[in-house]
């Protein structure tokens, strides 16, 4: 196949992305390649500032524009329950629910001996500071449940435990307005496992 | 459920096949080298993702080609056609149920239930502990997905455990033992879990094996498994034993890199009146407990799955004495769907024979219905 240079450096470029492959690159190449130039600037510039603006709140390791991001900024938040999650991406997610309150704390990976990850690698150092220099009464633990995350949250709990602080845990179980006929094995499972009383 | 039609491209000895399978008896006919074992290699790569005889995937593609298909089409209360697509340059597997991709394995494993009978099974009672875990982990798994779900968990937790275990012995750190601490106790919880099931599994496992030989065998002869864990611990309380365990072997755990304790050294222990298979058993009671283990989990799986597994006889009449031979194949009658391969039907003419068998001739690629 023989195409001009600069659209297929685009299209190897944006086929670096996940999920996208070589012919989705391509249509993105041409329907980029087919926009005015002002929404390309503007695209390219939200790209970049991306990039330059954005980077790790110095507390709790979310996505900052400053120093600190918005949560921990924030007046209206409780300042005495911190939720553990993975990555910035988990914070997002639990945000869009407007269920919780509270502030976070970005561990940024989790333990994993095979990829070299111990806690040293983490942001567990940092968290048990905050204990010290925050007035903090509960940690939540919101990680994901697959057997390196399963790890992580008892390493957790046995950690902050003894420093006197409450330690909870998110429930697992069925998605709302899931079937239970239709969930599977693992998850009905679990949630029988996991179940709480009236 | 039946397989009714399968279709190979580029698969082991196969450049192109097209067969069309009935149910009931399936017999696969060839001399040596003529591709048998393949189109019964087909099927399992279509029930669970794997062969059976290949170590990796590149060896099932055709010589100096680069990629093998394989399509079946199922036939049950629905339709449902299954494909298995391998690119050896890329080394990339895919599978395909109803043309939707599927990639977790414990989407694919039971959803089509298959049991093999095959001279490998000589590994099950004669082999190493290794070879019957396989066999029990293999039965529980196409019965319960959260048993499968839960072994794959487990096998990542002793690989990242041996791997800290390694770091530890190197250079030990007060930071890790805590950490090891945390990987001991998600051992330990999910490795109960399997213990439990497996003990649950051999408990209700015995009745059929029982049942299965006693099909094969006139004489009274009472076939047992017991299942050896945690050393030969015989106590109720899996976990505290686990537990004690794993604390009382620690340093030797780390001293030698590698996890000493669970499911993943426990043992299966076969019985012929209460006489240890292995070390009291003749060549012909080894085999007809191979047979009868086969044979209790394709009732098993029915029973269990209430689908009638495909059952698949690689080779195995001509390891088995006539009357033997014969009492298997009187019994394979009232099988859904079974796929024998022999070599040479007029030797077998003690085989109960039915006027809808299915009689299938393989030479030099080319294919014929008798």
């Amino acid at each position: 196949m023989q195409i001009a240079q600069p659209l297929q450096v685009a299209v190897e470029e944006l086929s670096k992305l996940p999920g996208i492959g070589k012919k989705t690159a391509l249509r993105l190449a041409l329907f980029i390649l087919k926009s005015n130039k002002e929404s390309v600037d503007q695209f390219i510039k939200s790209l970049s500032e991306l990039k330059s603006k954005l980077r790790l709140c110095s507390r709790c390791f979310n996505l900052a524009e400053d120093e600190l991001c918005q949560v921990c900024m924030s007046q209206k938040r409780d300042k005495s329950i911190i939720c553990v999650v993975e990555e910035a991406s988990d914070v997002i997610a639990i945000e869009r629910t407007n269920e919780y309150n509270g502030l976070y704390h970005v561990l940024g990976g989790v333990l994993s001996p095979l990829s070299g990850i111990g806690p040293e690698s983490l942001k567990i150092k940092e968290l048990i500071n905050r204990f010290n220099s925050e007035n903090i009464k509960e940690v939540l633990l919101a990680i994901n449940p697959d057997t390196e995350g399963e790890t992580t949250t008892l390493y957790l709990a046995k950690l902050i435990k003894p420093l006197g602080i409450r330690v909870t845990r998110i429930a697992r179980g069925l998605p709302i307005g899931g079937d239970l006929e239709f969930a599977d094995e693992a998850t009905i499972g679990r949630a029988v496992n996991g179940r709480i009383e009236f | 459920m039946i397989l009714s039609n399968i279709q190979l491209k580029n698969f082991r000895s196969h450049k192109s096949l097209n067969l069309n399978f009935s149910s009931g008896l399936n017999y696969i006919i060839g001399g040596n080298g003529q591709g048998k074992t393949s189109v019964i290699e087909a099927i399992v790569y279509l029930c669970t993702a794997k062969g059976h005889t290949v170590k990796t995937d590149g060896e099932a593609v055709c010589f100096n080609e680069d990629r093998f298909e394989i399509a079946g089409i199922f036939r049950g209360e629905t339709e449902n056609r299954a494909n298995v697509i391998y690119t050896k340059s890329q080394n990339k597997k895919s599978y395909f149920k109803n043309e939707k991709k599927i990639t977790r394995a414990a989407d694919i494993i039971g959803k089509f239930p298959v049991v093999l009978l095959s001279p490998d099974d000589h590994a099950i009672t004669q082999g190493t502990p290794g070879e019957r875990r396989r066999f029990i982990d293999s039965v529980i798994s196409q019965a319960s997905e959260t048993y499968f779900r839960n072994l794959l968990d487990y096998n990542k937790t002793l690989l990242q455990r041996s791997s800290l275990l390694n770091q530890i012995k190197d250079h030990r750190s007060k930071n890790m033992l805590s950490e090891l601490d945390a990987w001991s106790s998600i051992l330990v919880r999910t490795g109960s879990y399997i213990i439990k099931q497996r003990k649950r599994f051999i408990n209700s496992f015995n009745e059929y094996v029982s049942q299965s030989y006693a099909l094969i065998m006139e004489q009274a002869e009472t076939p047992e498994v017991f299942y050896a864990h945690l050393g030969n611990y015989t106590g109720e309380d899996i976990e505290k034993e686990f537990e004690r365990q794993i604390a009382r072997r620690k340093e030797e755990e780390i001293a030698r890199g590698t996890n000493l304790v669970g499911p993943q050294r426990d043992d299966f222990i076969f019985s012929l009146n209460g006489n240890n298979l292995k070390t009291y058993g003749s060549q012909g009671q080894h085999k007809t407990f191979q047979v009868a283990l086969r044979f209790a989990e394709f009732f098993y799986l029915k029973e269990i799955t209430g689908t009638e597994p495909i059952f698949l006889l690689d080779d195995v009449f001509g390891e088995l004495d006539t009357h033997r031979a014969q009492k298997i194949s009187q019994y394979l009658t009232n099988v859904e769907q079974a796929f024998i391969t022999v070599t040479d039907l007029s030797n077998f003419s003690f085989l109960k024979r039915n006027e809808t068998d299915n009689v299938i001739m393989l030479k030099a690629g080319e294919v014929t219905y008798a």
